[in-house]
């Protein structure tokens, strides 16, 4: 059971946020381990701790107080022990800069928070299945945006 | 016989007389021959004297020999020198002839540098003469030049006037740019704070509410149930209010890049972002004719967006929507509109569909924030589309008209000048 399990890290200083994703997360038909840290400061020292056993995946809010997501981005892609790391960004705003400036630093996927519920399962399981199948594979500009909508039109190829 | 013995008496005095006058004349010899006796005498003593005197006269010649000796001994000695200085002479002669020959010589060349003189002399007064004339165009152009001179002061004068004006309008548009700046960061920090902070909270409400809806329903009453589907909804609107004033601010403030790009681009994306609603209304969307210009890519993008989509929003329920867009390159006084300059060229783009349209008096209204012309039961919208249409016409110094009959449908026409890269 333990060696199947899916290692997730969330960094959000967003409560109600992360009340909802581990409900997702719970909801999904995966085994999975989620951690919550609740800011850039806390993530940083909690990844640095143990490079042996890193998570599988991290989910990463973009604005966060202390050291936001871009930062903490810059940090993992610079550092040899975490570099590997899939990076999913997640945010409630969606401006195209910011995207591409998230893709350019490295950042596998990029996730706006939907605002229904059935569409955050939907795109969890369907970041969580393309982490766990393309750990290996080149990251590219046109699979880049995770969203509710294109989870249900891919989710049938998976 | 009587005159014989005159002419004898008279023969008789003539003889007298003759014998008289012989008398006579024996007197006179005697007396002559008394002087001459003295005369010779005389003649005695005066050889005598002459005598006397040439013994003098030869002692005089004896000593005049001497001095003439001497005077010849001395002309002897003069011969001599004379000779010498004869010869000194000659040499001297022949060096004047030397020395002509060299001084005809020199006069050869002083003559041929005499006419060379001459010449060069002409050629001088040729030059002295132009340059009078030169001069004297120079003082006429001097003059002019003074003249100017005296103008560019003027007009300096003037400038430093106009220059100080332009300084002191200059710092106010400095104030008036600081002032923007500052506004600009206000509303950067609002498309910010709209962007992600307002919009946070309102994700909740949807999501918390499908929560509820979804895991209590069986606590619910019907009318809970609407409550909650109204809360959802109303809260949905609002982030789509909030969206489309970031859009619209977005067009004002966001870098405006101007790009060559194919109209035909633009529109094939367009069609693919709204491929469903295309779908999902058999729209058919013709675009004939699209020209290549100078934009602002995703504005651009954003207008067709906006003007298919609506074109789409108000079709007619009898039948489906037909779009028709157009292009084309025209001069400004073959188009109908007072706002465009004649001279210049105008890329025209029309969109016209066979929608409801609407009628003729709003069709300015359409183009303001938060105008609709129907309610959200009819058709949900939060009427700011085309204010955004507006705003990036106008970004691109082009207008955009509507015309429209109601259940007739629309027409926009936008007209951008076309500018070189």
């Amino acid at each position: 059971m333990a060696a199947n399990e899916v290692r997730v890290l969330l960094a959000d200083d967003d409560i109600d946020d992360c009340l909802l994703f581990k409900e997702a997360l719970e909801e999904l038909p995966l085994s999975t381990r989620l951690t919550i840290v609740n800011d850039g400061d806390q993530l940083m020292k909690m990844l640095l701790k143990n490079t042996s056993q890193l998570p599988h995946v991290l989910f990463l809010d973009v604005n966060m107080p202390r050291k936001n997501g871009f930062e903490c981005l810059a940090e993992i892609k610079l550092n040899d022990k975490l570099k590997s790391l899939p990076v999913i960004l997640y945010s409630t705003s969606s401006e195209q800069d910011v995207i591409d400036r998230l893709f350019q630093n490295g950042a596998q996927h990029f996730i706006r928070k939907p605002s229904d519920f059935s569409q955050l399962k939907r795109v969890i399981h369907y970041s969580l299945t393309l982490i766990m199948q393309e750990i290996s594979l080149k990251r590219t500009k046109n699979n880049f945006i995770l969203t509710g909508e294109n989870a249900l039109i891919n989710s049938e190829a998976i | 016989m009587a005159i014989s013995n005159k002419s004898f008496e008279e023969e008789l005095i003539l003889v007298r007389e003759e014998l008289c006058f012989e008398k006579e004349e024996k007197g006179k010899l005697f007396a002559e021959l008394i002087v001459a006796r003295n005369e010779l005498s005389f003649q005695k003593d005066e050889r005598g004297k002459r005598a006397a005197e040439l013994g003098l006269a030869n002692i005089e010649l004896a000593f005049e020999d001497g001095e003439k000796e001497k005077r010849a001994v001395e002309l002897g000695i003069a011969n001599i020198e004379l000779v010498f200085q004869n010869n000194e002479k000659e040499k001297r002669a022949a060096e004047l002839i030397i020395a002509n020959q060299e001084l005809t010589f020199q006069n050869g060349e002083k003559e041929k540098r005499a006419a060379e003189l001459i010449i060069a002399n002409k050629e001088l007064a040729f030059q002295n003469e132009e340059k009078g004339k030169r001069a004297a165009e120079l003082i006429i152009a001097n003059q002019e030049l003074t003249f100017q001179n005296g103008e560019k002061e003027k007009r300096a004068a003037e400038l430093i006037i106009a220059n100080k004006e332009l300084a002191f309008q200059n710092e106010e548009k400095g104030k008036r740019a600081e002032e923007l700046v500052l506004v600009n960061t206000e509303l950067l920090a609002f498309n910010y704070i709209s962007s992600h902070d307002l919009q946070e909270p309102l994700r909740k409400i949807q999501t918390l509410a499908g929560r509820i809806l979804e895991k209590e329903t069986q606590n619910l009453s019907d009318a809970g149930k609407d409550y909650f589907h109204r809360i959802q909804s109303a809260a949905g609107r609002m982030r789509q209010l909030i969206e489309d004033l970031l859009v619209y601010s977005r067009t004002n403030i966001a870098e405006r890049k101007f790009e060559k790009i194919d109209l035909n681009i633009i529109i094939e994306e367009v069609k693919a972002e709204l491929k469903e609603n295309i779908e999902e209304k058999h729209a058919i969307i013709e675009a004939t004719e699209m020209c290549e210009m100078n934009l602002i890519p995703f504005q651009f993008r954003q207008l067709m967006h906006n003007l298919i989509r609506n074109a789409l929003k108000f079709s007619s329920p009898k039948r489906p929507p037909h779009i028709l867009i157009k292009s084309r390159i025209v001069k400004g006084n073959k188009l109908n509109n007072a706002k465009l300059v004649g001279a210049k060229s105008y890329c025209h783009i029309s969109v016209t569909d066979n929608g409801i349209g609407f009628e003729p008096e709003y069709k300015d209204r359409i183009f303001e924030v938060f105008q609709k012309l129907h309610s959200r039961e009819e058709y949900e919208g939060t009427g700011i589309g085309l204010a955004i249409v507006k705003k990036i016409v106008e970004n691109h110094n082009g207008i955009v008209t509507a015309t429209s009959q109601l259940n007739k449908g629309a027409t926009f026409d936008i007209y951008i000048p076309v500018t070189e890269n």
